[in-house]
């Protein structure tokens, strides 16, 4: 290649763009008119989804099902409630959107699969669930977990210890939305949650989040569990704060062991987390040692132990002004600090 | 005799010189061109843009808590709007915490007298230094509200006070005269909800306000403004964020998140003792210091940018001004390359030392120099007979014709994947703006990176006279 070439190659390629802008250009301008017409069909199609549509009507709306229809009731859908819900489901269905979702759910780029799986979970017929069961088989990671959602979030979803496995959950995917899928699944299967629990094949982090997802469950048979597993953890390992913060949830003094000796540990946010949960659950073993935990060496354990000694109450708050007395210059300031920021807030 | 040892020599000059400029511009639109299609990819693979309400149900109950850390100088005017912008944010749990550093307005008496602040305790942390905090303020009407009041330090000794008291895992850095989008905190978290484990710190898209319909503090209409540099800007901003950020963040080696918006977890920071205070570059620099924090320990973890719209901000529409912040801009990439400079290159940084420094060697330190010197001598050279007329056209289009298909092809991808600006005629309009920056504010804006040279290599500190215009309120 010579210079000259560079040249003529650097002109072609800026023609080129500025050709395709220029198209881009023509389009948009185009599309602003026809952008009204969309807008009135839009207008027009809405009432039909909310009310009784005709035959006749719904032949249009078929017609227009992937270009209007489709991007309207995907708008539309969460917003719709009661009874109009029902309405504007059962038209959309007859309307023909079930099925160019299912197609764009298989087809397309993976951020219309995303919307499309999304969408899909209004849609309770076995269609659609096929549809999105075969999604969580999907290449891409995003699109299995929106299936996965979608399925949970309409009662339709597979047994959750499969689920863990289809998914890879937490090996491949370790979102914390894993949290809000397996919630889902607890409102109408809370066994299965609970089988995750106390399965050791399952990823600590999986069972971390089982834990989470039932913590407001009130099952207090759940504490001895979660106190033997916050036990046995490693001492950095990062789902432990999460199986003490899930005893501080439960509130129940069974927890006492496996926070106290927490309360030792080695790691910063692990003795964090159990001198939030000691206050939470007022563990009156673990004041001493609260105490002692005013000084030290990070600030946040420090915090959480100064926390957890005012939800002792007046016990607490005496030991915190003794502290702020005669402890060491940071455990001083960290209990007259605390103090004095929970003065103002009372 | 000599006389033909002089012409020979000088030949040799001649041409050395325009095969390093051509050479080193070839560099620089390789990368960019690779930049184009990792920036192509990001977009393409991008999750939905879903409206804000579907984010909300489906984050909120995940979202960790977020500390906005809003620092103020003299923001006497704009403050209350600003912060009563930041109030209704869109997040289920947030702090705004205005740092007022030592303003010499009235910048705290009218936080105080609006928000009915009275001085408050709070147990903070004090692992990174700071000048002294005068006081803390609250109501507690307004849980969400906390000032801080500090002798004056600037942005970075701000930053790092707001980083001590704030007790939220992540916090989120910002310009007091930023506008974010409601819902911009909502959109920036999801790398931090989808990839807890690894996720440090998310930059989003910042873009210009200038010649936009704000009310209420927030940008109600996207429109283009009047203004050449303005617009030449608004195409630079679009670079940057659309095509340089994201394909660099595709590649893990990004190394910058802007000062105006990048939200960070604040462990981590403190980890790398926060915000440095001997450079105007500290939002690079607290980036690439999470980069070598996380490599030394050999920890996985991603730098991510989002490609959504967050944050909008108002860009500077004279040329005194304008150049006095791209040479402070220079200074700060500098100062952050030379203080790190072990990092060049080195396989204990992976692909921060090989992609995201050799990114900022070639396109940021030598860059500048070459095209100026190519500037000054391509043409003399060829003008005196000592050079052909093939390596003036090579120059011609590495500094031109490139550079116009570079800035077109992102205004393509912008408006392929985007499409963010609402008339056909604002594209037209860019589309010619990027065709004529490449001649003449191009040039401009290389002389204001070699003016940022010189005051690096003569230590020169401190940020300059920035003169603001202010949002235009409809």
């Amino acid at each position: 290649m010579t210079l000259v070439d560079l040249w003529t190659i650097s002109l072609l390629l800026s023609l080129t763009a500025l050709l395709i802008m220029g198209g881009l250009i023509i389009v948009r301008h185009v599309s602003g008119r026809t952008q009204r017409q969309v807008q009135a069909k839009r207008s027009q199609f809405l009432p039909l989804l909310l009310g009784q549509a005709s035959d006749e009507e719904l032949v249009e709306l078929r017609h227009s099902s992937s270009t209007i229809l489709v991007p309207l009731v995907s708008e539309l859908i969460e917003l719709v409630r009661g009874d109009e819900r029902e309405q504007f489901v059962a038209t959309a269905a007859r309307a023909g959107v079930t099925e160019t979702l299912r197609h764009q759910l298989t087809s397309g780029s993976a951020r219309s699969r995303i919307t499309a799986a999304e969408v899909l979970k209004s849609f309770p017929d076995d269609h659609c669930t096929a549809a999105l069961e075969d999604a969580l088989d999907d290449a891409d990671a995003g699109v299995r977990f929106a299936a996965a959602l979608a399925l949970a979030s309409s009662d339709r979803a597979p047994p959750a210890r499969i689920l863990v496995e289809r998914l890879g959950l937490g090996i491949n995917e370790n979102s914390m939305l894993i949290v809000t899928l397996l919630s889902e699944i607890a409102r109408s299967r809370p066994h299965e949650i609970r089988q995750l629990v106390e399965d050791t094949g399952v990823p600590p982090a999986v069972r971390a989040a089982a834990i989470e997802a039932l913590s407001g469950s009130g099952d207090y048979s759940l504490v001895k569990v979660i106190a033997d597993l916050a036990q046995a953890a490693d001492d950095a390992a990062p789902e432990l704060p999460r199986y003490l913060r899930a005893l501080g949830a439960f509130k129940h003094p069974a927890a006492l062991p496996a926070i106290r000796s927490r309360l030792a540990s080695p790691t910063w946010w692990v003795r964090a987390a159990a001198a939030e949960s000691a206050g939470l659950i007022s563990l009156a073993d673990t004041i001493p040692t609260l105490c002692e935990l005013l000084d030290d060496d990070d600030w946040w354990v420090r915090f959480r132990a100064g926390e957890a000694l005012v939800r002792f109450g007046p016990t607490g708050r005496s030991l915190l002004m003794q502290v702020g007395e005669n402890g060491s210059e940071r455990a001083r300031h960290a209990a007259r600090s605390t103090l004095a920021e929970q003065a103002m807030a009372a | 005799m000599s006389n033909v040892n002089w012409h020979s020599w000088a030949v040799a000059f001649a041409v050395s010189s325009a095969w390093i400029v051509i050479v080193a511009g070839l560099l620089q639109i390789a990368f960019n061109l690779l930049q184009l299609a990792f920036a192509a990819v990001s977009l393409a693979k991008r999750p939905p843009v879903v409206r804000s309400a579907l984010l909300w149900r489906r984050y909120a109950n995940q979202a960790p808590p977020i500390a906005v850390l809003a620092p103020a100088f003299n923001e006497a005017i704009t403050i209350v709007e600003s912060v009563k912008s930041l109030l209704a944010l869109h997040y289920p749990d947030f702090e705004v915490i205005v740092i007022n550093d030592g303003s010499n307005d009235a910048t705290l008496e009218k936080l105080i007298d609006e928000f009915g602040l009275a001085i408050v305790d709070r147990y903070h942390d004090l692992t990174v230094p700071h000048a002294p905090i005068r006081g803390l303020y609250a109501n507690p009407r307004i849980p969400r509200l906390l000032v801080i009041d500090k002798e004056n330090g600037g942005k970075s000794d701000a930053l790092n006070a707001g980083i001590n008291v704030a007790r939220a895992p992540l916090f989120c850095s910002i310009d007091a005269d930023s506008l974010l989008e409601n819902d911009a905190l909502l959109r920036t978290v999801r790398p931090f909800v989808d990839t807890p484990d690894k996720t440090v710190a998310v930059g989003g898209t910042i873009r210009l306000a200038n010649g936009s319909r704000i009310a209420n503090g927030r940008v109600e209409s996207v429109r283009l403004p009047r203004n050449f540099l303005a617009l030449v800007q608004i195409v630079e901003y679009l670079r940057a964020f659309l095509m340089a950020r994201l394909a660099l963040s595709r590649m893990q080696a990004l190394t910058v998140i802007s000062g105006a918006f990048g939200l960070f977890r604040r462990r981590l920071a403190l980890e790398v003792g926060g915000y440095s205070h001997n450079t105007v570059g500290e939002d690079m620099e607290l980036v690439i210091k999470l980069h070598r924090h996380m490599r030394d320990l050999n920890r996985p973890y991603r730098i991510e940018f989002i490609p959504d719209p967050v944050c909008w901000t108002e860009a500077p529409e004279d040329l005194a001004t304008l150049g006095r912040q791209r040479a402070r801009w220079q200074r700060g990439t500098l100062e952050t390359f030379a203080k790190h400079k072990d990092m060049l290159f080195n396989r204990r940084y992976g692909r921060i030392g090989f992609i995201g420094f050799g990114q900022v060697l070639a396109v940021d330190v030598l860059g500048p120099i070459i095209e100026v010197a190519g500037y000054a001598l391509v043409p003399l050279l060829w003008l005196t007979g000592l050079l052909s007329f093939d390596y003036l056209i090579a120059f011609l289009a590495i500094t031109f014709t490139f550079g116009v298909f570079i800035s077109v092809a992102t205004l393509i991808l912008e408006e392929v994947e985007l499409r963010r600006f609402p008339l056909a005629r604002d594209l037209a309009i860019l589309t010619l703006v990027a065709v004529l920056e490449n001649f003449g504010y191009r040039q401009l804006s290389n002389f204001w990176r070699v003016r940022g040279l010189l005051q690096f290599l003569r230590k020169q500190k401190g940020w300059g006279e920035m003169k603001r215009r202010g949002f235009q309120i409809a």
